[in-house]
């Protein structure tokens, strides 16, 4: 099966086709819900389809859509006007970091909506807004225009209130309602945070070569030489962040610059979506309401989205910021894998447990980006960082997986006997043991054995970051104990004992052929990539590294010569004022400079 | 055929073969003949196939190079001292048993064959950072291979017979429904075999591999395969507490083992073994310890952001450092990270090797099946974490050094108090497991390399022996209790030969001086290096020596205590003793090897210097045969132990303390010449202090357990009474606001609207009253207004003129 060799349509076509079926289904007859479903679940088998052969390495001549392997660039962008008024385009192109996860989106929707089966109620509605939704998520991880971004980050997030809204459990409209406005809330400070990029860029900053690689027709440049051209392009704000003289570090409020106040906003608007202790709190309720495939959405893709717009958007256009932040980062990062792993320990309702698990998981994500190792005393090193960064991406491909697979497992278990009280299982392995066997594969993914995907993502977070902190890195490596204790709790409540506790024992029959084809493939991922990382690594460190071998020459370019002044002031201001010899280069300067750094020497000792 | 590539693919095949194995069973055990029973064979075909690739290799290489024998190893006289440490200069201890020695020590001083690393295959790469699967193939890892191979051989075809029962319907007396009734469920004989050939996988990988990042990724799986195993009855609660005890206590080792390999990660960029100690023993510093360039750099690290900051461009600036570093390293710089590293490391020895105070685990695993116990909770696995410490051995300092011996005093001693009083025949077992595991790490603690390990192997025989001595003791009576048991020697001869065996083996039996079985020259060559510390380090330094000796002497206690109780006298259950046989000769068999084994395993081959201890001694890192000291401390080279001043002295101590312990249980329990219950009331604070454990499970349960679930409620209450409660009460807000808004809306702004509308409609309403068609009506209106507007004009007009 060939493609054509035109990125306009084949993302196109992937992003939309999904959309398209749903305009269709809005045609076909209410009555027909297993054509409907039949239909959706082929759709996006199709679009799961097309991103493998995408996938699939091999396609070494540059007309070819496959994935180029080994490089770092954008790939297949096309860039199409849209609102030529504002500058906004129809910008798509997809690179290491956002194809695992376009991949990941594609893979678990074809399961979720295989998962959907069983949903009776309102088929037509459910398979349309789930189709809409699939369209956001694709989209937000293919835009390379902010404003194209920003439109699909929103487009999902309707589909999804609805989805949790309407066909959620008992207290559904209040977790409909939290996980929308916690989102709105996230969306805002995006928005401010795009605006305020918007009109502090200017495009006649940047050179012709830089034009290209970011896609813009340098005669746009030309045709108004006056006055800044502002532009919403994810690649050359990023440009404009790292050049020397910025136009984003002009002050803004109370002695930050614009890029400082920029990187916040989008940074908290992003950490909603991961979900961050502490707002954190719409994802537990979101996650026992929703009907279990949204649950797997939510929970394999949805989170996903905070930590690519992190990777994607906060680093490379405010690394000034970020540098400056990145204690808050991994602080937050840890904060959530020790808070998600205590909270999970309490619970009673197996899907709350899960979802908690989720946040403690997800806080490896933020603490892997987070660990910025590039500095004057490591020698300027990003080996370490790109562990970490390597790390958190894979992580949330490996998280995706996992959360996924415990999620549908619950569901499983729920549709059977219509409960999730922990403490009313037990001896499911006896009736169930097809089941139970894959459960506890997917739960010991989770908890990070070795040979299974949890692993891998954990160990690299947490080894990269002692060079960043040790005392960060006592407090990620102490979660292992925490996460051994719930699951393993959990799966003596839930799958092992003598007899089943609760009620509707009865209808506990064996797993039927769909549902084992739904967790089978989600069980092998889980030991492929355990075993051979690089089946991720090696579509994801080209274009990591690129984003650090960015921040590399954005220190050596701009923070060190700014050091330099700075160690240079000091050392003057000290030779007038109270020491007439000439200050020891060896022994650390006692002001600025020193407190820059004191976090590391302290725990380095 | 060349060894480099011949050995790495013997050993590799022996690895891997479990593993296909494993997942055979996993997808079609059940369809494996009868019940499942020809996954046993599959299983027990594997892993005879890697006991005999593993013995062929180990052929191979004695071949090639031929050990030495015990006379010839290591006769280099000096202690060093720590390179960059905190080292004195005059610390070198002179050789005083064999002056001849000190003039040729380095010709004598038999350099080890290298060992053979490499790698298979990358995990991820990162820049210069790698992950990989490899092989470090020495003499310790061939021993190692040969010593897991054999015995786990041994327990596949023994649990032919134990097992046997899982072929049909069980039913499980230790589990009641809660209709009353037992359980009864299907046989899960092929997942035993199954959950085996994971184990025998996993702990071949943990041995042969080739950097400490897959030591912890094998390390993991044998826990998790341990979890599968202790939980194998999973319907049984204690069962699965047990389980997920053992694997959650062995995550507080693996924390600090995971804190040491960050450390590593962070500071030299590997894992592989051979890399790691090139960097700590560099040949330029004639193997001495030394604090590698990438701590020192990593202490340093403001000094070098100085440095960077200041100097014109990177190559001064790394030149600069270049020169600043041996400064560093004298300063003591880096030196606080390598020995994070090994105390890191080495808890991850203490979760997986039951030393104190993480031993709780071990004792509650034996609620597993008895191969199991043997197989993995006595010789292989949880010697794991002492082959580990035996494989970091260079990697630690003095300081760490007397962690190790310190941790291994109190285990040992600690554990062997426990086991005189415990009454479950295999909490005896369990118990005298994690004792002579703390013999292991004292021994290495105190510079013993060979000995610790020589004991690892020693103890693999004779404790997997007794284990499923026990088993089959187990087997025939149906319960663990020894008061049920006595008499038994008459009904199974086999099983109370073969473990008189193991008894002796444990205890040390031997002729002093000359030889005996297994267990006199491993537990000997312990308690001479203890010795030998003790005379170089002073009174306080002694105690290992003497509670070590005097642990032997518990060990000989309790060990025939045991025997005595099972074997000896006459039968104490009616009902546990008609139902005694003779085990079948699947179980005997394994018996009869083992028993061999634990009484050679010390020995050397007869002519040669083929033996277990030659071959670890070939393995020996480099530079670890001089000892290591400080200002305070001095850890004497091993082969000084060997001298007559400290072996004659030792090994009679040795004999004679054994022999006590084994004539007190004799007239105890042997000849009841002596009262135990007399002992017991008159010791009573002892015995119950031994017999509740020394309270260790309680003060867990109150100091950890009990907080941390504290914790996670008060976590999860924070989630709904802070922050939702937060998240509510302000979208309650913003609901009142609302609301509010409405009511001003409704009160004031339609309220004014509507009040001009009404007040408009009452007026056109009042208008319309006027407009009732009525002409004269309206007449008289128009002819009242004309005249009120003519009165209203004329006034007005007349003040106006007027004012």
């Amino acid at each position: 099966m060939f493609l054509p060799n035109n990125p306009l349509v084949v993302l196109s076509l992937v992003v939309f086709l999904p959309a398209a079926a749903a305009l269709l289904i809005c045609f076909l007859p209410k009555g027909s819900s297993n054509l409907i479903k039949t239909f959706s679940f082929c759709v996006t088998f199709a679009v799961f389809l097309v991103t493998l052969l995408i996938a699939i390495p091999g396609g070494s001549d540059a007309e070819s859509l496959r994935f180029a392997m080994g490089n770092g660039e954008i790939q297949h962008a096309f860039s199409v006007d849209w609102i030529p008024s504002f500058n906004i385009y129809y910008f798509f192109g997809i690179d290491g970091i956002s194809f695992p996860l376009i991949i990941l989106t594609s893979f678990l929707c074809m399961l979720a909506m295989a998962a959907s089966f069983p949903i009776e109620k309102h088929v037509k509605a459910y398979c349309i807004l789930f189709l809409l939704l699939e369209t956001g998520m694709l989209g937000v991880f293919m835009a390379l225009d902010f404003f194209l971004f920003y439109v699909f980050w929103e487009v999902m997030l309707l589909p999804m209130y609805f989805l949790i809204g309407v066909w959620g459990g008992p207290r559904k409209e209040y977790a409909a309602i939290k996980f929308f406005l916690f989102t709105l809330v996230g969306s805002v400070l995006m928005l401010v945070a795009l605006l305020m990029l918007y009109f502090a860029s200017d495009l006649n900053t940047l050179s012709p070569q830089q034009l290209t690689a970011c896609k813009i027709d340098s005669s746009v440049v030309q045709q108004t030489p006056e006055g800044p051209i502002h532009t919403f392009n994810l690649l050359a704000l990023a440009e404009m962040g790292q050049m020397e003289n910025s136009p984003f570090d002009q002050d803004l409020l109370w002695g930050k610059s614009i890029q400082w106040w920029a990187f916040l906003l989008l940074l908290l608007g992003f950490l909603v979506k991961v979900p961050a202790v502490p707002i954190h709190t719409w994802l537990p309720d979101a996650h026992v309401e929703a009907p279990t495939p949204i649950s797997m959405i939510l929970a394999g893709v949805l989170l996903k989205m905070g930590g690519y717009g992190i990777l994607r958007i906060c680093y490379p256009i405010c690394p000034a910021a970020a540098y400056e932040l990145a204690w808050f980062v991994c602080g937050l990062g840890a904060l959530s894998m020790v808070y998600g792993a205590f909270a999970a320990m309490a619970q009673k309702d197996f899907k709350r447990l899960v979802a908690y698990s989720s946040i403690s998981h997800m806080g490896y994500v933020v603490l892997g980006m987070g660990v910025w190792t590039i500095t004057a005393g490591n020698l300027m090193s990003t080996d370490y960082w790109s562990l970490g960064m390597n790390g958190a991406m894979f992580q949330m491909v490996a998280h995706g997986i996992s959360s996924a697979g415990m999620f549908f497992m619950v569901g499983v278990i729920y549709e059977r006997v219509h409960h999730r009280d922990l403490d009313k299982f037990g001896g499911l392995f006896a009736k169930m043991p097809i089941y139970s066997g894959m459960a506890m594969g997917i739960f010991f993914a989770a908890l990070g054995l070795p040979g299974l995907c949890g692993f891998i993502g954990e160990v690299l977070v947490t080894l990269s970051v002692w060079k960043y902190s040790a005392v960060l890195a006592v407090i990620s490596a102490s979660v292992v104990i925490l996460t051994a204790a719930y699951i393993l709790w959990t799966i003596q409540r839930v799958y092992l004992g003598p007899e089943y506790k609760g009620p509707h024992g009865e209808s506990l029959h064996r797993m039927t052929p769909r549902e084992i084809a739904i967790g089978a493939p989600l069980l092998a991922l889980a030991v492929l990539f355990g075993v051979w990382p690089r089946a991720v690594l090696d579509y994801t460190t080209p274009s990591v590294n690129k984003t650090l071998g960015d921040m590399a020459v954005w220190m050596e370019r701009v923070e060190l010569p700014r050091l330099k002044i700075e160690r240079e002031e000091t050392l003057h201001e000290e030779e007038i004022t109270d020491n007439p010899i000439a200050p020891d280069l060896t022994k650390p300067a006692p002001s600025s400079v020193s407190s820059l750094t004191s976090r590391e020497t302290e725990s380095a000792r | 055929m060349n060894l480099d590539l011949l050995l790495p693919r013997m050993l590799g095949l022996a690895w891997l073969l479990p593993l296909a194995s494993f997942v055979l069973i996993l997808f079609f055990g059940r369809r494996m003949g009868r019940a499942g029973k020809g996954a046993g064979y599959l299983a027990t075909g594997a892993i005879l196939a890697g006991t005999l690739f593993s013995w062929s290799a180990m052929l191979l290489w004695v071949a090639d190079y031929p050990p030495p024998g015990d006379e010839l190893v290591h006769h280099a006289p000096a202690v060093t001292a720590v390179e960059g440490g905190h080292a004195t200069e005059n610390q070198v201890v002179a050789d005083h048993h064999e002056p001849v020695a000190e003039a040729d020590s380095h010709a004598t001083h038999v350099e080890s064959p290298a060992p053979i690393s490499g790698e298979w295959y990358a995990l991820c790469q990162f820049g210069s950072l790698e992950i990989t699967i490899g092989y470090y193939i020495d003499a310790l890892t061939l021993i190692m291979f040969c010593m897991v191979t054999l015995v786990a051989s041994c327990i596949h075809i023994y649990s032919f017979g134990y097992m046997h029962e899982e072929l049909e319907e069980v039913e499980d007396p230790q589990v009641t429904l809660s209709n009353g009734k037992k359980l009864r469920r299907k046989g899960r004989f092929h997942r035993f075999y199954q959950y085996l050939s994971l184990f025998c996988f996993s702990m071949l990988g943990l041995v042969i591999a080739g950097n400490i990042a897959m030591v912890f990724v094998f390390w993991e799986l044998v826990g998790i395969c341990s979890y599968f195993l202790i939980g194998f009855y999973i319907e049984r609660k204690s069962a699965s507490n047990a389980a997920n005890k053992a694997f959650i206590v062995n995550r507080v080792g693996d924390f600090g083992f995971l804190v040491g390999l960050m450390v590593i990660w962070a500071t030299l960029g590997t894992f592989s073994f051979s890399q790691i100690f090139e960097q700590v023993r560099p040949a330029e510093a004639e193997h001495a310890l030394t604090v590698p360039d990438g701590m020192v750099a990593l202490s340093a690290q403001s000094e070098i952001e100085q440095i960077v900051i200041s100097a014109p461009d990177q190559k001064t600036a790394l030149a600069q450092i270049e020169t600043k570093l041996p400064d560093w390293r004298a300063q003591g710089y880096g030196y606080g990270l390598l020995v994070v590293v090994g105390i890191g490391v080495f808890c991850g020895c203490v979760g997986k090797s039951a030393q104190f105070p993480l031993h709780v685990w071990l004792p509650d695993a034996m609620e597993g099946p008895t191969p199991v116990s043997a197989l993995i909770h006595a010789a292989t696995m949880v010697a794991a974490g002492v082959y580990l410490v035996g494989r970091f051995y260079p990697v630690f300092t003095p300081e760490v050094l007397m962690v190790i011996a310190v941790i291994g005093l109190i285990t040992l001693f600690m554990a062997a108090t426990i086991a005189i009083t415990a009454t479950d025949i295999k909490q005896v077992l369990a118990y005298s497991t994690v004792s002579q595991l703390g013999y292991m790490t004292m021994s290495l603690g105190l510079g013993g390399w060979l000995a610790g390990l020589f004991h690892l192997i020693t103890h693999a025989f004779f404790k997997s022996l007794l284990f499923l001595c026990s088993g089959s003791v187990i087997h025939a009576v149906g319960t663990n209790e020894m008061p049920k048991m006595g008499g038994l020697r008459k009904v199974m001869p086999w099983t109370a030969t073969t473990m008189l065996v193991g008894c002796l083996a444990i205890s040390g039996a031997g002729i002093p001086l000359l030889f005996g079985l297994s267990g006199y020259h491993s537990k000997d060559s312990i308690l001479a290096q203890a010795f030998l510390f003790g005379q170089e380090n002073g009174a306080t330094g002694n105690l290992f020596f003497w509670f070590a000796a005097a642990g032997a002497a518990i060990t000989a206690f309790y060990m025939f205590r045991l025997w005595y109780m099972t074997f000896a006298g006459k039968p104490r259950d009616a009902h546990a003793a008609e139902h005694a046989h003779e085990s079948p000769w699947s179980m005997v068999g394994p018996l009869v090897v083992l028993a061999v084994m634990a009484t050679v395993a010390g020995w050397n081959l007869p002519f040669t210097g083929l033996g277990a201890r030659p071959l670890i001694e070939q393995a020996r890192p480099a530079g670890t045969h001089l000892g290591i000291a400080n200002e305070t401390l001095t850890f004497p080279a091993e082969h000084l132990s060997h001298s007559h001043e400290v072996h004659v002295p030792t090994s009679l101590i040795a004999f004679f303390t054994a022999l006590g312990g084994f004539l007190l249980a004799t007239a105890m329990y042997g000849l009841k010449r002596l009262d135990p219950n007399q002992a017991r009331r008159r010791f009573a604070p002892l015995y119950w202090c031994f017999k509740r454990k020394w309270w260790f499970d309680e003060l867990y349960h109150a100091i950890f357990v009990r907080p941390v679930l504290r914790i996670a409620d008060a976590v999860a209450a924070t989630d709904r009474g802070l922050i939702d409660r937060l998240v509510d009460s302000i979208a309650y807000g913003a609901r009142s606001l609302a609301a509010a808004d409405d009511w001003i809306d409704r009160t004031f702004v339609d309220g004014t609207v509507n009040g001009i509308a009404r007040w408009t409609y009452a007026t056109g309403n009042w208008f319309r009253g006027l407009q009732s068609g009525h002409l004269g009506q309206y007449i008289v209106t128009a002819a009242v207004g004309m005249v009120g507007l003519f009165i209203l004009a004329t006034l007005y007009w007349s003040y106006a003129i007027a004012g």
